[in-house]
């Protein structure tokens, strides 16, 4: 009979030999098994993702040769007016290092570019992620901004050999110091709560009282550069509302953000340049 | 050892095909989750070693793709699969609708648990809700319709790899 009831209690002992286990096991070897496993699964992931590209090159070489010649066209135009706007670029870190010199004053990180593929989004109500097909190997580090033409991203979360993990502004793990345009008081933002079929929101706490902002006279959201991890100015989204909170000191407001987040294909990470 | 292997290739060909269908509908923001398909199979046809070890496996596949702590998957999925195991004998499992209540609502309870663990990240953890159970939803017409079909690879899988369907 005792045999009996050890073997009805079998489960649960194994399930209180796997917690201890757990448990008991060094942070180090959960962090090597964690990396094993990611990288054993990483060539699928990439590989899909390479498979998508192809996919669309072969779309697009479907395109006829009259398509392609209007495209060319186009992208001659854009091209024209981005040269205007690099030359214009230029003069103004110039004129900007100029006063600094004068000044004395603490010049701004500078970044290096990294352009770099998404290779899966994932997008739950838990977390919102995607995985980037730039990692260790381009030399990008933890906690690097991310961002594309519509503003931030997010930043990098996690680091692998060929990959990298970036947490979007819209996950509500993300919190970062904002500014509303043209204003100089800091507003704390998270990633908020992202409704199935409708594009994702964030949340802004902290909002000065004297903030007016509903969906007909939304205010920009834009990064304070507070904290030193992303360059002031970058947008976040646009404030669309502003509540007096509980404590009646400050607003609380939902943040839209672009909803391009979700469609995402290329971004690109500042990976910030270290100055002798 | 063969079983296990097998069981686990399967459980990557799962993972692989519900985060590339997740990358699709990322824009809508709808996300399917998929957990009970890597313990129900083991848990109701294999026998308990090499089961729980695939059930653990693809639990830790889950783990290193997900901001959550190393283990946590592996030890809800072992959770599961323990309780299955213990029911398996109630379970007839020739039959597919059986097998799809089954997955449908084992999946119910790791997607809750899963949740009340996260949930505290969440701004307002109420208004998180809606979006969980909407997710849920199209998880659980997803799961009741590839389980048949994700039941049979594994199967198919057990027999190139050259061992019994059943537990003997």
């Amino acid at each position: 009979m005792p045999f009996k009831r050890f073997d009805q209690a079998r489960p649960f002992a194994t399930l209180t030999v796997l917690v201890i286990v757990w448990v008991l096991v060094p942070t180090a070897v959960k962090t090597f098994s964690r990396a094993s496993f990611f990288e054993l699964t990483a060539p699928v992931t990439v590989a899909a993702s390479k498979l998508r590209d192809l996919r669309e090159y072969w779309a697009l070489r479907m395109h006829t040769n009259h398509e392609l010649i209007l495209a060319g066209q186009d992208a001659a135009n854009t091209a024209s007016s981005f040269e205007f706007a690099v030359s214009q670029n230029q003069e103004l870190h110039a004129e900007i290092a100029r006063l600094e010199g004068l000044l004395r004053l603490p010049s701004f990180n500078d970044y290096r570019y990294e352009h770099a593929r998404v290779t899966r989004r994932d997008f739950s109500g838990w977390w919102q992620r995607i995985v980037i097909r730039k990692g260790a190997n381009f030399g990008i580090p933890v906690d690097a901004p991310v961002i594309f033409t519509g503003g931030v991203v997010g930043r990098v979360a996690e680091v692998h050999a060929t990959t990298a993990i970036v947490e979007l502004i819209s996950s509500p793990g993300l919190r970062l110091a904002g500014v509303i345009e043209g204003d100089t008081r800091p507003i704390s933002f998270q990633g908020g709560v992202n409704a199935t079929f409708a594009p994702p929101t964030g949340l802004a706490e902290s909002v000065p009282l004297d903030v007016i902002a509903t969906p007909a006279l939304a205010k920009r959201l834009v990064t304070s550069g507070f904290g030193g991890v992303f360059p002031p100015g970058l947008v976040l989204g646009t404030l669309t509302s502003a509540t007096i909170g509980s404590d009646g000191l400050f607003k609380t407001g939902e943040v839209l953000l672009d909803e391009r987040l979700g469609s995402l294909t290329e971004v690109t990470v500042l990976v910030p340049l270290v100055t002798p | 050892m063969r079983r296990t292997l097998a069981l686990f290739v399967s459980s990557l060909v799962l993972w692989m095909l519900v985060t590339q269908l997740n990358d699709m509908l990322a824009g809508y923001q709808v996300y399917v989750f998929a957990g009970s398909l890597f313990v129900a199979f083991a848990a109701l046809t294999q026998p308990h070693g090499p089961g729980l070890a695939a059930t653990i496996l693809g639990g830790l596949v889950c783990d290193a793709h997900a901001p959550v702590p190393f283990g946590l998957h592996a030890l809800l999925f072992a959770a599961a699969h323990l309780a299955l195991f213990r029911i398996r004998d109630r379970v007839p499992k020739a039959d597919n609708v059986a097998s799809i209540i089954v997955v449908l609502l084992t999946n119910l309870a790791l997607f809750l648990m899963f949740s009340f663990t996260q949930i505290s990240v969440a701004p307002m953890p109420g208004v998180t809700w809606p979006r969980l159970i909407a997710d849920l939803v199209c998880s659980q017409a997803l799961l009741a319709l590839i389980t048949p079909w994700f039941f049979a690879l594994q199967a198919r899988a057990l027999k190139l790899a050259r061992v019994s369907r059943f537990d003997p």
